[in-house]
């Protein structure tokens, strides 16, 4: 059962992929992500990492995406046009891929597994097994990221902010 | 090899980051290949997804819980990113219609 779900997800997160990097209107390219988050987080139910699950849905599907949605309606509609400017690079492009493909095969045929340090697999993932950790262990990062995500705002804020004079570019 | 036991069947830790690794690929592919600069913004949220099904496949492996909390703060950052990246792209489609991401090139020295 288990292994159908992973493969049945795992050919369509690869689908929604692809979609992402061959579609020519930017909207077809977020409603792939969306179809590419959403088989991560069957995933990460899967690996039993309930709480990541949760937070996949929601910030990434939920909000990451919708603000995406948004830029699209207010910029409208843009196809590419043809190829830019750059002589040979879909060439150079394919032989980089192929490289760090191989790198990554390579890196999987001979990554060594430790043993794992049998925890307790029923609670493994879930809310309160989560926050034990981020609320003791790593507190500072957990403090530190909300200093990330305020500055992220201030400036996003700055960014958009309405230009009245020439003193102002 | 690694076996992870899921809900009785037997899954191999290499599906899941070779998955991750085809991913992540993709994700380059788009950066390298595409021209709107925000398809490229869609492909970078790609590969950091691909990144987070990594952590989150080892911290299952390994029975330790830092790859899922890695993960988390991996998402705080690509929704960071994502918030002043798309801030930076409209203020940049405000002035000028670019639909090139090499029409945007007046820092080249």
């Amino acid at each position: 059962m288990a292994i159908a779900v992973f493969f049945v997800f795992a050919a369509l997160a690869i689908a929604g992929g692809i979609g992402v990097i061959s579609f020519h209107q930017p909207i077809r390219s977020v409603l792939s992500l969306v179809v590419v988050m959403i088989s991560l987080s069957v995933m990460f139910l899967l690996l039993s990492a309930q709480f990541v699950f949760a937070v996949q849905i929601i910030v990434y599907a939920g909000a990451v995406m919708v603000l995406f949605l948004f830029v699209i309606a207010l910029l409208g509609p843009a196809r590419e046009l043809g190829r830019g400017r750059l002589r040979f690079q879909a060439w150079l492009s394919g032989i980089f891929v192929l490289v760090l493909f191989g790198l990554m095969y390579a890196l999987l045929q001979g990554v060594q597994y430790r043993q794992p340090e049998k925890a307790d697999l029923s609670i493994f993932g879930s809310v309160q097994w989560i926050a034990v950790y981020l609320f003791t262990n790593y507190l500072y990062p957990f403090e530190l990221t909300s200093i990330l995500l305020l500055v992220a705002a201030i400036g996003a804020i700055y960014l958009s902010r309405k230009r009245t004079g020439i003193d102002d570019l | 090899m690694s076996n992870l036991v899921i809900g009785g069947s037997t899954l191999d830790a290499s599906w899941f980051l070779g998955l991750a690794a085809i991913l992540f690929v993709l994700g380059t592919v788009g950066v390298l290949v595409r021209r709107n600069p925000l398809v490229i913004l869609i492909s970078i949220e790609l590969m950091l997804n691909a990144a987070n099904l990594a952590l989150v496949t080892f911290s299952r492996q390994l029975q330790n819980y830092e790859g899922q909390l890695f993960a988390l703060m991996s998402m705080t950052v690509a929704a960071a990113e994502a918030v002043v990246g798309l801030a930076i792209l409209v203020d940049i489609f405000r002035t000028r219609d670019a639909e090139d991401i090499d029409d945007l090139s007046e820092l080249k020295g």
